[in-house]
C-alpha cells in the first residue's frame, strides 16, 4: 500500500523538489487531508481485495473437480471466513469511505470534512482492526497451537463461536477486528453526516446536490443505524466468550437465533450500505458519458432514501430456513420484494438518462453499461430468493451465492472499476489507459459471467454452500470447473489492470483539470487538487455549475 | 476555515497534520489486543491511548492548530472553466424517430374495477354454460376453482365437483372477485398505455398470454386441478372477460393527468423556482 501511496503523492505537478522517502511517507501518516486519507482508504482496500481475491482463487482450485485434495477442510473454512469478511468489512466498506472522503468535499465545494482529525482517527481504526483480523493467521492460538485464522464463516453463526466449538481465540480476533473497524467506520459516518449537513458552499441546496453526494449521505445515516447492533452482538458475544454470559448459549436459556437477528439486522442493511456507493457512482457516470442531465433527479432521491428505510425490514429474508412463523415469513418476503422496486425505479431512471443521449462509451461507461445489466439479473435472483418455499429449497445452496456475488462484483465491483477509470485523472493527475482498461473490461466481464453465471446450476441441483469437496457423480462436476475456469479468465483481467494501475501512475498522459468534460465541482480544481482545494469557495445555481459556465447560453439554473 | 478569502491574501488557513488520532487509535486497538495476546498488550495500549488522547485535546483546545498553506502559483492553479464551442442539442419530440409518450389523458381507476365487476359477470356466465354444456352442471367449473384452496376437492370425484357445495361456492366467488377486480384494475391502467389495437390486446392477445403463463405453471402448483381444466373452454371464458372488460373501460371518458406538471407541484410543494425558466436567478 504505502508503495502506492507514496508514488500518488509524487505526481502531484506542484511539489517541483521530491521529498525523501521517509518524510513523505511521514506525510501521509500524519495527515488529515480527506484526499489523502480517501486514497489511503481505496489503497488498502485494493490491497485486501487481492488478498481476498487470491483466497477465493484457492478456493475455487480446490471445487474444481470432485474430490481435490489442494486445500484441507479446516484451511479451506478458515480461506472462506477472511475472504467474505475482508471483502465486506475490508473492501466495499473502505471503498465507500475511500470515495466518500476524496469525493464528497470536492462535490461540494468545502476544503475538508467537517472533523478532520475524526477522519485520521477513523480511517487508522479502519486499518488496524484490519491488520488485528490478519495478526490471527501468525498469533492466534489455535486447535493446534499454531496460529489459526477465524474459521465461523462471515456471518459467524452461534452457538459455532461458543468456546465449546471455538476453541483457541481465533474467533475472538474475528470479533475484535470488526469491532475496532467498526468504531472507525462510525466515526467517519459521523464526519460524513455532518460534512454534508453544514459544510455546503453557497447556492448548493439540497435540490442541488450531486446525486452521487445524496447517496453517500443516505449511506452515511444508514451505517449509523446499523453497525451499532452488529457491535452490541459481538459485545454481547465477547461477554459469552470471555465471562461465561449466556446470551447465545442455547443449552443455557440463550438463543442462537438472537445472533441470527442481530445479525442480519446489521447484515442484510450492510449489503445495501455497500451497493449505494455503486449506485452513487452509477449516477455520476452514466450522464457524463450520456452527455445527459441525470434523468429523474428527484425520484432518483427518494428512491434512495426508500431503499434506506426498507433495507432495514428486510433481514428476515436470510433467516427463511429458521422456522418462524408464517406471518413472519410472509412479512419478510413482501418486503423483501417491495425493495426492488425503488431498485427497479433506479434502473429505469439511468436507462431513461442515456436514452436518446450522446453516448460515449469510454472505459467507466462500459464498466457501467455492464453493470446495468449484471445488475439486473442480480436482483431477479434475490426476488426468487424471497420466494419463501423456493428460499426453502435454495438457501445455503451455490445459487444464493451466485446470487449475492452478481450483485456485489457486477453490482459493487463493476462500478468500483467505473469509479477508478473516472476519477484516476482528478487524483493523480494522469488518465489510465484506454487499451488496457477496454482489455481489463473484456476479460474481467467474460471471467465474471464464466464464473458466476454457471454457479447458480449447481446450486439448483443441490450443491450446499461451504463444502470444501463434493463426490463426483452429482451432475455437479462440469459446472464447477466451469466457474473456475472463469476466475483464472478475472484474473488475466485483473492483471491488466493493476498494469493499468502501475503503469498509468508513471507515464499516463496528461489528464488536465476536467478531462471527461463533466459537471461537478471536483472539475472545476487542478488535478490533482491542491490540499485546500479551491482557491475561492465556489458558488453554485444549479446542479451542474460546470454545465452552467460551459453553456451560459443554456444553464441549467434555468430550468430550475 | 471554509469561508472564502475575501481578504487576497495569498494562503489559507488548513488542520495541521498530527499524529495523534493514529496513535490513538492503534492505543485503542492494542489496548483490545490485549484481550487475544498479553495483558501487558492491554496497558500499552491503554497507556498510549490515554498520552494520545491528551495530545488530541490539546491539539484542538483552546483553539485548533491551524497551518497556513501557500496558495499555488498563478500558473498551477486550475484554468477557468470556459464557454464551450459546442452547441447544446435539445432532444426533442418526434425528431430522428425519437417518440415520448406520457399518459396525458387515461381512465379513471374506477373504470378499470367497473370492467373487472362487468368481466367478472360475464366471464362466470360463460364458465357456468360450459359446465352445463360439458357436464351437466354449472357448480363444476366453480368447485374446480374453489379447489385450488381447498384440498378437500382437488382430489374429489367428478360426481362431487358437479355438485352444489356452499363453502365452494362462496370461496370460489371470493377468489373471482378479487381476481376479476385487480385484472380490471389492471386493464384500466395498461391499456390506454397501449399505442392502438386496444380490442385486440385486450380481448385476445392478453387472456392468451396469462392463459399460457397459468397452462405452464399449473401443473407444478395444482396438478389435480390441471388434469381436469379443459384448455379450449377455459381460453374461451378468459377471451369473454377481456372483451368484456376493454369494451367497458374504453366506454368510460378519459380523465387528464398530471403527467407533464413538475413532481415538485404534483406533491403540492409550492416553491421559487417551480414555474417556468427564468432569466435571473
Ligand atoms: C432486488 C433486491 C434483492 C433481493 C430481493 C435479495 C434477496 C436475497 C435473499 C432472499 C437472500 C437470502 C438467501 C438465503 O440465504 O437463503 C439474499 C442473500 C444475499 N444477498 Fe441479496 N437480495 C437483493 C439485493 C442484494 C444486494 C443489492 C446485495 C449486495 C450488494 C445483496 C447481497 C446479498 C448477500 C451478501 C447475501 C448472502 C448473505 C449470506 O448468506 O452470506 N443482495 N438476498
Ligand atoms: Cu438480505
Amino acid at each position: 500500500m504505502a508503495v502506492l501511496d507514496r508514488s500518488l503523492a509524487s505526481s502531484s505537478p506542484g511539489e517541483a523538489v521530491r521529498l525523501p522517502v521517509a518524510s513523505r511517507l511521514h506525510d501521509w501518516v500524519v495527515t488529515a487531508d480527506h484526499k489523502k486519507l480517501g486514497l489511503m482508504y481505496i489503497a488498502s482496500g485494493l490491497v485486501f481485495f487481492l488478498v481476498a481475491g487470491v483466497m477465493a482463487s484457492m478456493m475455487r482450485i480446490q471445487l474444481a473437480f470432485p474430490q481435490n485434495d489442494f486445500l484441507g477442510p479446516n484451511t479451506f473454512n478458515r480461506l472462506m471466513t477472511m475472504h467474505g469478511t475482508t471483502m465486506v468489512f475490508f473492501v466495499g466498506m473502505p471503498m465507500f469511505f475511500g470515495f466518500a472522503n476524496y469525493l464528497v468535499p470536492l462535490q461540494i465545494g468545502a476544503r475538508d470534512l467537517a472533523f478532520p482529525r475524526l477522519n485520521a482517527f477513523g480511517f487508522w481504526m479502519f486499518l488496524f482492526g484490519g491488520l488485528l483480523l490478519y495478526f490471527s493467521a501468525i498469533g492466534s492460538e489455535g486447535l493446534y497451537g499454531a496460529g489459526s485464522t477465524p474459521d465461523v464463516g462471515w456471518f459467524a453463526y452461534a452457538p459455532l463461536t461458543s468456546r465449546t466449538f471455538s476453541r483457541g481465540n481465533a474467533t475472538d480476533y474475528w470479533i475484535l477486528g470488526i469491532l475496532l473497524s467498526s468504531v472507525g467506520s462510525t466515526a467517519t459516518a459521523i464526519n460524513l453526516v455532518t460534512t454534508v449537513a453544514t459544510m455546503r458552499c453557497p447556492g448548493m441546496t439540497l435540490r442541488r446536490m450531486p446525486l452521487f453526494v445524496w447517496i453517500l449521505w443516505v449511506d452515511a445515516i444508514l451505517v449509523l443505524f446499523v453497525l451499532s447492533p452488529l457491535t452490541a452482538a459481538q459485545v454481547m458475544l465477547l461477554f459469552d466468550r470471555f465471562l461465561g454470559a449466556h446470551f447465545f448459549d442455547t443449552q443455557a436459556g440463550g438463543s442462537a437465533v438472537l445472533w441470527q437477528h442481530f445479525f442480519w439486522f446489521f447484515g442484510h442493511p450492510e449489503v445495501y450500505v455497500l451497493i449505494l456507493p455503486a449506485f452513487a457512482i452509477a449516477s455520476e457516470v452514466i450522464p457524463v458519458f450520456s452527455r445527459k442531465p441525470l434523468f429523474g433527479y428527484p425520484i432518483m432521491v427518494a428512491a434512495t432514501i426508500c431503499i434506506g428505510m426498507i433495507s432495514m425490514s428486510v433481514w428476515v429474508h436470510h433467516m427463511f430456513v429458521v422456522g418462524l412463523e408464517p406471518g413472519a415469513n410472509t412479512f419478510f418476503a413482501a418486503s423483501t420484494m417491495a425493495i426492488a422496486v425503488p431498485t427497479g425505479i433506479k434502473i429505469f431512471n439511468w436507462l431513461g438518462t442515456m436514452w436518446g443521449g450522446r453516448i460515449r462509451f469510454r472505459v467507466p461507461m462500459l464498466w457501467c453499461t455492464a453493470f446495468l445489466v449484471e445488475f439486473v439479473l442480480a436482483g431477479l435472483t434475490g426476488v426468487i430468493l424471497a420466494t419463501v418455499p423456493i428460499d426453502w429449497q435454495l438457501s445455503d445452496s451455490y445459487f444464493v451465492v451466485a446470487h449475492f456475488h452478481f450483485v456485489l462484483i457486477g453490482g459493487l465491483l463493476f462500478n468500483i472499476f467505473a469509479a477508478i477509470y473516472y476519477w484516476f485523472p482528478k487524483a493523480t493527475g494522469r488518465m489510465l489507459d484506454e487499451g488496457l482498461g477496454r482489455k481489463h473490461f473484456f476479460w474481467f466481464v467474460l471471467g465474471f459471467n464464466l464464473t458466476f453465471l454457471p454457479m447458480h446450476v449447481p446450486g439448483l441441483l443441490g450443491m450446499p454452500r461451504r463444502i470444501y469437496t463434493y463426490m463426483p457423480g452429482r451432475g455437479w462436476d462440469a459446472w464447477n470447473l466451469v466457474v473456475t475456469a472463469g476466475v483464472a479468465v478475472q484474473a488475466v483481467g485483473i492483471l491488466f489492470f493493476l498494469w493499468n494501475v502501475i503503469s498509468s501512475l508513471r507515464g499516463g498522459e496528461p489528464a488536465g483539470d476536467d478531462p471527461w468534460d463533466a459537471w461537478t465541482l471536483e472539475w472545476a480544481t487542478t488535478s490533482p487538487p491542491p490540499e485546500y482545494n479551491f482557491e475561492e469557495i465556489p458558488t453554485v445555481r444549479s446542479r451542474r455549475p460546470l454545465w452552467d459556465l460551459k453553456h451560459p447560453e443554456d444553464p441549467d439554473w434555468r430550468w430550475e | 476555515m471554509s469561508a472564502p478569502r475575501d481578504d487576497g491574501s495569498e494562503s489559507i488557513r488548513m488542520p495541521a497534520p498530527t499524529a495523534w488520532p493514529m496513535l490513538l487509535a492503534a492505543g485503542i486497538c492494542l489496548g483490545f489486543a490485549g484481550l487475544v495476546t498479553n495483558a501487558i498488550v492491554t496497558v500499552t495500549g491503554a497507556g498510549l491511548a490515554v498520552i494520545a488522547a491528551r495530545g488530541w485535546i490539546r491539539e484542538v483546545l483552546p483553539v485548533q492548530h491551524l497551518e497556513e498553506v501557500e496558495l499555488r502559483p498563478a500558473a498551477l492553479r486550475a484554468r477557468d472553466v470556459l464557454p464551450s464551442t459546442a452547441r447544446v442539442d435539445h432532444l426533442e419530440v418526434g425528431r430522428d424517430g425519437h417518440r415520448m409518450r406520457l399518459p396525458i389523458e387515461i381512465h379513471p381507476w374506477t373504470a378499470g374495477l367497473g370492467g373487472g365487476l362487468i368481466g367478472a359477470l360475464v366471464m362466470a356466465l360463460v364458465a357456468a354454460a360450459i359446465g352445463v354444456a360439458t357436464h351437466g352442471s354449472p357448480w363444476y367449473p366453480i368447485n374446480l376453482l374453489a379447489a385450488t384452496v381447498m384440498p378437500s376437492l382437488s382430489g374429489a370425484g367428478t360426481a362431487t365437483l358437479e355438485a352444489f357445495d356452499p363453502t365452494a361456492f362462496g370461496l370460489a366467488s371470493v377468489i373471482h372477485l378479487l381476481a376479476s377486480l385487480l385484472v380490471g384494475a389492471l386493464y384500466g391502467l395498461i391499456l390506454p398505455l397501449v399505442p392502438r389495437h386496444h380490442v385486440l390486446v385486450g380481448g385476445l392477445v392478453a387472456p392468451l398470454f396469462w392463459t399460457g403463463l397459468l397452462w405452464a405453471v399449473l401443473g407444478v402448483l395444482n396438478p389435480a386441478l390441471n388434469g381436469r381444466i379443459e384448455w379450449p373452454w377455459f381460453v374461451l371464458s378468459q377471451v369473454a372477460f377481456g372483451l368484456a372488460v376493454g369494451w367497458f373501460v374504453s366506454r368510460r371518458e378519459k380523465i387528464a393527468t398530471l403527467q407533464d406538471v413538475p413532481l415538485a407541484a404534483r406533491a403540492g410543494i409550492e416553491a421559487a423556482g417551480l414555474g417556468p425558466g427564468r432569466d435571473e436567478a
